[in-house]
């Protein structure tokens, strides 16, 4: 008992460090943007918004609080939903692969915002457009397709059959789209920029959705980290230390797919954040997920901080897909890593 | 492969002179240049053609040469005649087959999406290949003379690109009496769809420079994707956008002017939001003159 309390207070000064950079990464974020604000002009609209004294310069006010502030919370939050829900999907399938878009969840939820793009669906006065109704309809839709169909062939719901459902599925998917795109070919470039992802736009109506997801979700996710660590070392192990592994199993489930499914109706598809995020923040603090499952929160939200704000500003004036530079910087920084922990474990 | 040429010929040949039994028939060879530098030879007169891209479809009805189309591009919607005529695939489904099917003399098409496998083919099945492809004004008065030539009605022709010349030329000269260069952001994707603008070397802009008016994206090219944040701080006066109105919810400009931070643009703040979604300034044709006069009456609030 004394040994663990020393492990977890050894832990503080990690997430002390993980929170740091997490607001650091949001803080440079904020300031720094395709129109360059001086950091003394920043501190000045925060501070009039926050006393309430009317704005010197409403142009610069409304870029950082209307334009910025708001998609910076958004990034930070999906990027910390998506890789929460990569690293549960990782330690629940035991499959260091497992992630919101290799299930098929995303793709999912990616083909409602395509047909509601193709079909002009709407719903008047609501907040939220269709396709976002339609992207966490089909997120949700998709899993529970999925998992019928992996209960039909496996009725023990084995991992790698779920897996391997969730990649054909998205294969399916991904010809819908195609064909999607034939019969609406001027819905193209709207289809193009959900299944690429991008925060532009975002409101801080999103960001509290995101948030309130995010804390309901999270929670559940964190509480379950005990049955998570012994889904990790095998179903055949939780089973025996007497986790009731379907039931289990569903809740986590069921949990991720609305996470990601409110993620994907809010920033389109981003890819790589649920599944690099958390092998990195493993290394940092091993493969435990009470520990892993928050801390990949923090990781994947200033990764995701990162990756938005160099999308942002890399072609400036012009904006790139957030999804070019995640698969870009998350492929080369995954083989790295792997690179390197395989040499020094060899 | 050769007899079947030849086969082709002679019935292209039968076909024109049942059609031209009316009128003395002109036996003899033309040779036009298409905008791609391909020399094409035609035999007499030109009777049956399809356009594929929408353009050329109303530029044939601008020289009067509208009835010469059996067949059309899916995208041509202009004029409203054009909709009853059979319609092909383009752009990168162009499909060979449903064009022989119409059995054209000549097809008008683009650069964009067809490769040269496709035109050897139309050519091998007897179809002649004129290639149209303008980027700007100068380009859209060539592929109206190109095809003015082809149909035999240089002057209908000449009368089209002489009067979009006499448009732009009294605009602009009205334009040069207003000191103040308006400045103008051209939004072709809205928001929620990701931002996009038309910057230099589109036909907007090139409008918009005319017309005296400064695109406050000249400096990026082409059609491109850019920041919210970008289009706050270059406060633009006007806005046009290009998206069409579905129906329902808010229309454009109102959308435009509801977004949270947009409030403060001079643009929103004296309610200059314009919804130009009728093509005619984005698509390379006769109608380019009448979207600068909407985008000039838009800017100057006259005629």
């Amino acid at each position: 008992m004394e040994e663990k309390r020393q492990r977890e207070s050894y832990g503080l000064w990690t997430w002390i460090g993980l929170a740091v950079l997490t607001l650091a990464a949001m803080l440079i974020a904020v300031c720094v943007g395709s129109v360059s604000i001086p950091v003394g002009e920043c501190l000045r609209v925060f501070r009039d918004a926050l006393t309430g004294t009317e704005a010197s310069d409403p142009g610069t006010a409304s870029i950082l609080l209307a334009v910025r502030l708001p998609r910076v919370l958004c990034v930070a939050l999906s990027g910390a939903a998506l890789s929460v829900c990569g690293a549960a999907m990782q330690g629940l399938l035991k499959n260091p692969l497992a992630d919101g878009s290799t299930l098929g969840i995303s793709s999912g939820a990616s083909l409602g915002a395509a047909l509601a793009i193709a079909f002009g669906f709407q719903l008047p006065q609501l907040p939220f457009s269709g396709s976002m109704i339609l992207a966490a309809l089909f997120a949700f839709g998709s899993l529970i397709l999925i998992l019928s169909l992996s209960y039909m062939l496996d009725s023990s719901f084995s991992t790698n059959t779920i897996i391997l459902m969730g990649i054909v599925y998205s294969m399916f998917v991904s010809s819908i789209l195609s064909l999607v795109v034939t019969f609406a070919p001027d819905k193209l470039k709207q289809i193009t920029f959900w299944t690429m992802g991008s925060l532009e736009g975002s409101s801080y109506q999103n960001a509290l959705v995101l948030f309130v997801m995010l804390a309901v979700c999270g929670t559940v996710l964190i509480r379950l980290a005990e049955e998570l660590n012994a889904f990790a070392i095998g179903e055949e192990n939780a089973m025996n230390v007497g986790v009731n592994v379907k039931r289990v199993r569903l809740v986590i489930l069921v949990t991720v797919s609305l996470l990601i499914g409110t993620c994907v109706s809010i920033g389109g598809t981003i890819g790589f954040v649920g599944l690099v995020t958390p092998h990195i923040i493993r290394l940092l603090t091993g493969p435990n997920h009470r520990r892993l499952l928050p801390a990949s929160m923090f990781g994947g939200a200033a990764f995701l901080t990162l990756a938005d704000l160099a999308a942002r500003t890399i072609a400036r004036p012009l904006e790139l897909p957030i999804g070019v530079v995640t698969s870009f910087v998350g492929a080369i920084l995954f083989v790295l890593i792997y690179y390197k922990v395989g040499r020094t474990a060899r | 492969m050769k007899g079947k040429i030849w086969l082709i010929a002679v019935l292209i040949a039968l076909v024109l002179l049942c059609t031209g039994c009316g009128k003395a028939p002109q036996a003899q060879s033309r040779t036009v240049t298409d905008m791609k530098g391909r020399d094409i030879v035609l035999n007499g007169d030109v009777m049956r053609v399809v356009a594929l891209t929408a353009a050329d479809c109303e530029i044939l009805y601008a020289i009067g040469a509208g009835d010469a189309l059996v067949g059309r591009g899916e995208y041509c919607d202009y004029p409203e005649a054009a909709l009853s005529l059979p319609a092909v695939q383009s752009g990168a489904g162009t499909n060979i087959e449903q064009i022989i099917a119409l059995t054209p003399q000549v097809v008008f098409m683009d650069t964009m999406a067809q490769g040269v496998e496709q035109i050897e083919a139309l050519e091998a099945a007897g179809v002649r290949v004129v290639v149209s492809d303008a980027v700007d004004l100068e380009g859209v008065y060539e592929s109206v003379s190109l095809i003015g030539t082809v149909m035999n009605r240089e002057r209908e022709a000449t009368e089209v690109i002489d009067g979009m010349k006499q448009t732009f030329q009294d605009l602009s000269d009205k334009a040069a009496a207003h000191t103040d260069k308006p400045s103008v952001y051209f939004e072709i994707s809205p928001l929620k769809d990701g931002l996009w603008t038309a910057g230099a070397g589109t036909f907007m802009d090139e409008a918009a420079s005319l017309l005296g008016a400064k695109n406050v994206f000249g400096d990026v090219s082409g059609w491109a994707g850019i920041s919210e944040e970008q289009v706050i701080q270059r406060n633009p006066g006007y806005i046009v956008t290009t998206t069409k109105y579905l129906g329902t919810g808010p229309t454009p400009e109102q959308e435009i002017a509801g977004r949270v931070g947009w409030e403060h643009l001079s643009a929103v703040k004296d309610g200059h939001i314009l919804n130009l979604s009728d093509d005619s300034l984005t698509r390379p044709g006769p109608r380019l003159a009448d979207g600068a006069k909407q985008l000039f009456h838009f800017l100057y609030g006259e005629k």
